[in-house]
């Protein structure tokens, strides 16, 4: 490997911020604790000796609870940055809705199922999230979405019942196991094909793409970029204006949703603390 | 034939026995069958010792010819030698191991029970052998094949509430006690659920997360159960549900973890146990299920209740949300992950097509 003077290193491309990076992190972290935590728990009828053994590894039932709430609130909390870190990109920053589903999504899904099976000679050409991506987060948001309100009710059992039937407690706790089985497998199928197996993608890491990656998975946005069509940096004036109404609005907002998870897994005792055993 | 054989030879054992036996019960019967008859002890305290002949030809002792002197061996000679006994509970005490002799496998197990215990902490008044079965009077209460005749069914509680009145009490006006008294084979009494002699103390931990079993002896069991038109799953859907799950993990992992979590008698009551149709204790009845929830969640509101399905399975009629909820996820989960696996499937197999024929096109172009 020595130095070469012809040799130029291949390009690379900005793909996730440190920011982004972060947050992926700590919800993969909480998403598998609460998995770990969660799924012994969902299983416990079952009467099985390993998931009996996993829970007794992890401090016993009641220690799993705990940690399974504190794992909970860590993701709430990385859901109510990412809702403000996602605000301050597409107000403040100006950035494209490039995470949104659009039509093309739906037309490149029918043209990469049918490449697959021979009906279409090309793969689609996808932009800067493909139509698998848009599946993938749009999936997080809904789930993460149903665990917490599903989570609320089983954390908040006598509350819920004040405004809601009481029936709907375990139908809950029916929604909160299954979707969890549904997000885990989803992630072992989905996510890790894609991003581990098929290639093991390393933006989530480096926070960077190879113009080799971003020609097979986002060539769309690589022709925008060499075109140089693709987004330049704001006008900084501009930013500097519109940061000085978002920060303080954010602000408020983050301490409302911060309010709101303190509320959250304060609010009541009887489902968790542990009463005296009756008499 | 041979099933007669040991019961003939019984019988023509028990009548040589008997003309001998009763000749000696007889001669001691002579002063113990007056009225009157009294013993003093250290502590001064005199106790009456009198026999009823009738009582003891009748009890499955005097009726089999056992001998006064088997049990009381030590007063052969008469007059009797000197009492040591400082009281009649001394002398009990000091005497119960006689049983021993012929019921070896009880007496063993009662060392293991909570009486033997509690005396062993020093309460005298727990019961020995012959406190719950007088040996001058106790008829016979099993039948030939070992299990509980009729009457000494019937006969346990009474026993129990010799000590235990007001457990007895409630027991007595509970749907278990009722029907006891009307002839119920199928009810339980003290001893089904306490055991007989091995007793175990109804206090600790291990027992409360071990009930839930106990009680399912007989409410999962199909063919009493269809009897009374009582429900088979009540086992079933109580591991299924928030409590039941945490006191059977509990209970086959940590015997001993106390748990806030309730066990069936919590709600149903101990002795005092309601049918569900009770208006004023049954479970069925809004208001008391109401009532019964608080103990745990102070806070709960007429809905909450509700959260708990009353041991039913999730039916469209009975639990509609529960039921179309898990309906749901039995659809979505493999048409979900199935959709997403075939996708990857495909395309993982597409991939290596294509990077076969692209490998293949390169080899042609650039013959090496």
């Amino acid at each position: 490997m020595s130095p070469d003077a012809t040799f130029e290193p291949p390009a690379s491309y900005d793909r996730f911020t440190l920011s982004d990076r972060v947050q992926h992190a700590v919800m993969a972290a909480s998403f598998v604790v609460l998995a770990v935590t969660g799924l012994p728990q969902k299983y416990i009828y079952r009467n099985n000796r390993y998931l009996d053994d996993l829970i007794d590894l992890m401090g016993g039932l009641e220690a799993v609870r705990v940690v399974h709430r504190c794992a909970a609130t860590v993701l709430m909390l990385v859901a109510v940055y990412h809702l403000l870190a996602v605000a301050h990109r597409i107000l403040v920053r100006r950035a494209s809705l490039s995470m949104l589903p659009r039509y093309q999504d739906a037309v490149d899904a029918v043209q990469a199922i049918r490449h697959n099976v021979g009906l279409a000679a090309e793969r689609p050409r996808t932009d800067r999230y493909t139509w698998e991506e848009k599946v993938e987060y749009w999936s997080l948001v809904w789930g993460s979405m149903v665990m917490i309100a599903t989570g609320f009710m089983l954390w908040n059992p006598v509350a819920t019942a004040r405004f809601l039937p009481g029936q709907w407690i375990p139908a809950a706790q029916v929604i909160h196991g299954g979707e969890a089985v549904l997000a885990i497998l989803a992630v072992l199928v989905w996510h890790f094909y894609s991003v581990h197996f098929r290639h093991l993608n390393r933006a989530m890491l480096t926070g960077r793409m190879t113009e080799d990656e971003m020609e097979h998975e986002h060539p769309l946005e690589l022709e925008r970029i060499k075109a140089g069509t693709a987004r330049t940096a704001p006008d900084p004036v501009a930013l500097a204006r519109r940061q000085k109404v978002f920060l303080p609005v954010a602000g408020v907002v983050a301490a409302l949703l911060l309010a709101g998870i303190y509320w959250f897994v304060t609010f009541e005792q009887t489902a968790i603390a542990t009463l005296p055993p009756p008499r | 034939m041979n099933r007669l054989r040991p019961a003939s030879a019984l019988l023509l054992g028990s009548a040589f026995l008997l003309v001998g036996a009763s000749a000696c019960a007889q001669e001691c019967l002579d002063c113990h069958g007056q009225p009157g008859s009294t013993v003093t002890f250290k502590d001064g305290s005199i106790r009456d010792v009198t026999i009823d002949p009738q009582a003891w030809a009748a009890g499955v002792h005097g009726s089999m010819g056992a001998t006064c002197l088997d049990c009381h061996g030590d007063k052969k000679e008469y007059p009797h030698p000197e009492l040591k006994a400082g009281s009649a509970r001394d002398y009990t005490l000091a005497h119960y191991t006689t049983c021993r002799q012929c019921h070896e496998d009880q007496f063993k197990k009662q060392l293991d029970g909570v009486h033997i215990k509690t005396i062993a902490a020093g309460n005298r008044n727990a019961a020995v052998c012959s406190d719950c079965h007088d040996p001058h009077t106790q008829r016979r209460i099993t039948g030939e094949d070992g299990k509980l005749l009729p009457e000494g069914r019937l006969g346990i509680p009474r026993t129990c509430a010799r000590c235990h009145g007001e457990i007895q009490k409630k027991y007595r006006e509970s749907v278990h006690g009722r029907a006891l008294v009307d002839g119920n084979p199928d009810v339980p009494t003290c001893i089904d659920c306490h055991g007989v002699h091995d007793i175990a103390d109804p206090r600790t931990t291990t027992f409360r997360l071990a009930s839930p079993r106990m009680c399912a002896d007989c409410h999962t069991d199909a063919r009493k159960m269809a009897k009374y038109g009582l429900s088979t799953q009540v086992l079933r859907t109580y591991v299924a549900d928030f409590h039941g799950s945490t006191v059977t993990l509990f209970q086959r992992r940590h015997p001993d973890q106390v748990t806030n979590k309730p066990v069936c008698y919590d709600c149903h009551g101990i002795h005092d146990i309601a049918s569900k149709g009770d208006p004023g204790k049954g479970l069925q009845v809004k208001a008391n299920l109401l009532r019964t929830c608080r103990k745990c969640h102070p806070d709960a509101t007429t809905n909450f209740p509700e959260a708990w399905l009353s041991h039913y399975i999730p039916t469209p009629d009975r639990a509609p949300a529960v039921y179309w909820a898990r309906l749901a996820y039995a659809i979505l989960i493999p048409s979900v992950v199935g959709g997403m696996a075939l996708f990857v499937g495909t395309d993982y197999l597409r991939r290596r097509i294509d990077r076969r024929r692209h490998l293949e096109r390169r080899h042609r172009v650039e013959p090496s």
